[in-house]
């Protein structure tokens, strides 16, 4: 079996067991939908009638099994709170999610690697000592922190950005860039500060090695060693730590959702969670699990094109 | 092998250096600031969450009714003051048993899809929320119905299974929307395509975003719709509303928090309002528990309580203190004075007659989401140590308080706010009976006297059996009464009219202009 079908299908099981512990911990904690619903009206006699309606009162393994069907066939079931399908909710909010997640990562990596090269390769100086503490500062901010002074400064002062809120690529592809740009910055600035001390180690790691002194007596231009040979090598260990940060992405687009008023998944899963909207968190969490192995899968095949030594079958 | 030369590696960075330049202008410099585009017909509310959905059957959500009642129009309304006055029905009768409740519908209103309201419209609608099928968890407010009958096109009449005087004011809450009857039978998703006949229709909606109503040409109060379009953006984080209303890009927003008043104050360009809320806060106090269970005990809370700094502290100054359980805006508002006022002395002599003069340890719990009654739940543990009562405060996320809290009574004390409503009855209902109320609040009187006020449907004779309830109740200390809180909303200086609707706050844009 190819190694990319392999990968798919180890994935399965992940899933379910993620999904399956969501289930029961959903369970576990107090307070359910009818509750939520009803709020501070509620009357015994009423919450008792909607949990009637709502299916709440079946045995909970009947439910869960009946769940565990559905997911097999592909439906992610009808939302309580929202009456509509989970899977339109979370079809609406995935581009969101993965723009917010994705140009946060460009970012870091655009910002990240240029300096961390500069700072690996000028160590000690008082460039790299600069590159070093920013990362420093970069690390301790928050990211929610940082998209509010971004708002302040950027969006609500100077009226540069907008605000709040979101627009398709569809429908506006420049009012989606402005849209992302402080939400992926307020997210990118953390994990740039931690990619940026990766590539300053792995650079200055591969600057040392035989095959840099062999590349420089040949008479090579410096500039030319460094991004052939150097970086190639050193884009390994950075690649990998890149693939993990994306899951902490994901887990940050969730506050930046929050702060800069974004339509995401992390909008949805928090909803979720409050109303205890189990199959809109149920949806959400799979769909996480499913992207998270997907990225990884991405690295791992990233590592072929990177270094041709590397191969799969 | 020398296959690049430093001077091809010098412009390929400064092509990349364009590349970022041209990118950077692009994204910043892209067309004007969002502002300039807002015309004065153009109203731009900022509001903390946003519907979980438009179908006015499906939900109990404050946020929801917020939007709701600009989609949709109810037989009845409230007025300012919280009389009922006529909507989408012109008039109505009750017959002298107080069954039959009579309805003559407006002629010629709209839905927003062309059809035109008749008498199985109201039909269609109520008994759509009768259904068990389309699980509305506002059934049983709309009250023991057992018929609704079509009499003519304009008359509908509704026969209870019994006197029930609150169904005037159900009929008038969110939930008592009125749908086309044609759509209904198609099984229509108003959840996401809601047709009413309210001033305004849906533009365009992104979950968790904003919402936009464009205004309905067709509406039946004709010139009263003063907006073209009403965009409502959903901000969850309060540095950005602060930051919306000063520069302009909002026109209004839902609240301000006490703390950021005094920057928003200072900018000429924004308005503060004012508004009392139709909530009454309260410490609430777990009558079945221990201790709590005697009245001297309970009393001394109140003693040990000030009231007045706890309201002025963590809700705002200009919150109203009261002593009954009714909010002060209702006309079934009671004075009763101060009958336990601030004296911590009489405090710990009541306890110390009640046996706990050593002390006491009480469990206080106070809902997570809720940062102001977390704050004066702070300030109540405070005053208690003084008087020797040890207050555990432990704050916890709003659905266990909504499960363990308000639905088990797993507590000693907790801080909450009781939303408004139309009837007292909705108010009131549960209480006495403590297997119906989360304090477990036991008094048959009171049972009794609330089910009489249901029955009658005389406002005067109402108000005199209401007015006996709050005496009873406050005389058992059952809680500690805070008072009616404050609310402070911010609007540009240019912008008028801009209200809601009295006891349950959604918004009414009819008005409205800036």
């Amino acid at each position: 079996m190819p190694f990319v079908v392999r990968r798919l299908l180890a994935v399965a099981p992940t899933v379910l067991a993620v999904a399956t512990v969501t289930f029961f911990a959903l369970q576990v904690v107090p307070g359910d939908i009818a509750e939520i619903m009803l709020g501070v009206d509620a009357r015994q006699e009423d919450l008792a009638q909607l949990r009637h309606e709502l299916g709440l009162d079946r045995p909970l393994a009947l439910r869960y099994l009946e769940w565990l069907g559905h997911m097999a066939r592909g439906d992610f079931g009808m939302s309580i709170s929202y009456r509509e399908p989970v899977i339109r909710l979370i079809r609406a909010r995935l581009p969101v999610t993965v723009s917010v997640a994705g140009s946060a990562m460009l970012l870091a990596i655009v910002a990240a690697l240029p300096l961390g090269v500069i700072a690996a390769r000028r160590a000690w100086s008082l460039v790299d000592l600069a590159v070093l503490a920013g990362s420093q500062v970069g690390l301790a901010v928050p990211a929610f922190w940082m998209g509010i002074l971004l708002i302040l400064g950027l969006a609500a002062a100077l009226p540069i950005f907008p605000l709040q809120g979101y627009v398709a690529f569809g429908s506006n592809p420049i009012e989606w860039g402005r849209h992302l740009f402080l939400p992926a910055l307020a997210l990118g600035t953390e994990r740039a500060a931690a990619l940026v001390r990766l590539s300053r180690a792995a650079t200055l790691d591969e600057l040392h090695r035989d095959y840099v002194r062999t590349a420089r007596s040949k008479g090579l231009v410096e500039a030319y060693v460094v991004r052939r040979h150097v970086l190639r090598n050193a884009l390994i260990p950075i690649l990998t730590v890149a693939g993990l940060q994306l899951g902490y992405l994901m887990g940050g687009a969730i506050v930046i959702e929050q702060v800069f008023g974004l339509p995401g998944l992390g909008r949805l899963l928090l909803h979720g969670i409050y109303s205890r909207d189990l199959l809109v968190v149920q949806g959400v969490v799979i769909t996480i699990a499913v992207m998270f192995a997907l990225l990884n899968l991405l690295v791992d095949l990233l590592y072929a094109v990177v270094d041709p030594r590397i191969t799969y079958d | 092998m020398k296959s690049r030369t430093a001077h091809d590696l010098r412009t390929t960075r400064w092509a990349w250096k364009l590349v970022v330049l041209v990118l950077v202008a692009a994204l910043a410099g892209s067309g004007a600031p969002v502002r300039a585009q807002s015309s004065r017909d153009r109203f731009v509310l900022a509001l903390s969450g946003g519907p979980d959905t438009l179908d006015p059957h499906g939900t109990a959500a404050t946020l929801g009714f917020m939007v709701m009642k600009s989609l949709y129009d109810t037989l009845v309304e409230p007025d300012d003051e919280g009389k009922m006055v006529p909507a989408l029905a012109e008039s109505w009768s009750v017959s002298p048993d107080g069954i039959t409740w009579t309805f003559k519908l407006r002629p010629d209103v709209r839905f927003h899809h062309g059809k035109t309201l008749d008498a199985t419209d109201v039909k269609a609608t109520l008994e759509r929320i009768l259904d068990p099928a389309t699980r509305s968890p506002r059934r049983l407010q709309i009250g023991p119905i057992r018929s609704v009958e079509v009499v003519d096109p304009l008359t509908v009449r509704i026969v209870l299974e019994g006197r029930f005087a609150p169904i005037l004011a159900a009929l008038a809450e969110g939930w008592g929307a009125i749908l086309p009857a044609d759509l209904i039978a198609r099984k229509h998703d108003f959840s996401t395509k809601p047709v009413g006949t309210g001033p305004f229709t849906l533009g365009e909606w992104q979950r968790d975003s904003f919402i936009r109503l464009t205004r309905f040409d067709g509406y039946w109060i004709k010139g009263q719709t003063k907006l073209r379009e009403v965009f409502i953006r959903f901000v969850p984080e309060r540095a950005v509303k602060v930051a919306g209303v000063l520069s302009g890009e909002f026109d209004a927003v839902d609240t301000i928090d006490p703390d950021d008043l005094p920057r928003v104050r200072a900018h000429p360009g924004v308005r503060i309002i004012t508004q009392l809320t139709s909530l009454v806060n309260v410490v609430a106090v777990n009558n079945s528990r221990g201790p709590l269970r005697d009245v001297r005990v309970r009393r001394a809370l109140w003693h040990a309580i000030d009231r007045r700094q706890v309201l002025k502290t963590a809700y705002g100054a200009e919150s109203v203190p009261s002593s009954v359980f009714m909010d002060v805006t209702s006309p079934y508002w009671v004075d009763l004075g101060d009958p336990y006022p601030f004296d911590p002395e009489r405090a710990r002599r009541l306890l110390s007659e009640a046996g706990y003069g050593a002390g006491l340890t009480l469990d206080l719990v106070l809902p997570q989401p809720y940062q102001m009654h977390i704050e004066a739940g702070q300030l109540v543990q405070a005053m208690l140590a003084k008087v020797g009562v040890t207050a555990r405060p432990r704050v916890v996320e709003w659905a266990f308080w909504l499960s363990r809290v308000f639905g088990g009574g797993e507590y000693d004390l907790t801080v909450i706010g009781h939303t408004g409503k139309l009837d007292p009855d909705g108010r009131l209902t549960g209480w006495g009976d403590p297997t119906r109320n989360y304090i477990r609040y036991d008094n048959q009187k009171v049972v009794d006297l609330i089910l009489a006020g249901r029955l009658i449907s005389n406002p005067e004779h109402r108000k005199r059996i209401y007015a006996e309830v709050l005496k009873i109740m406050t005389g058992d200390a059952m809680m500690v009464i805070l008072g009616t809180t404050i609310r402070y909303v911010a609007t540009g200086r240019t912008v008028r009219e801009f209200r809601q609707v009295y006891a349950i706050d959604s918004y009414d844009f009819r008005k409205t202009t800036k």
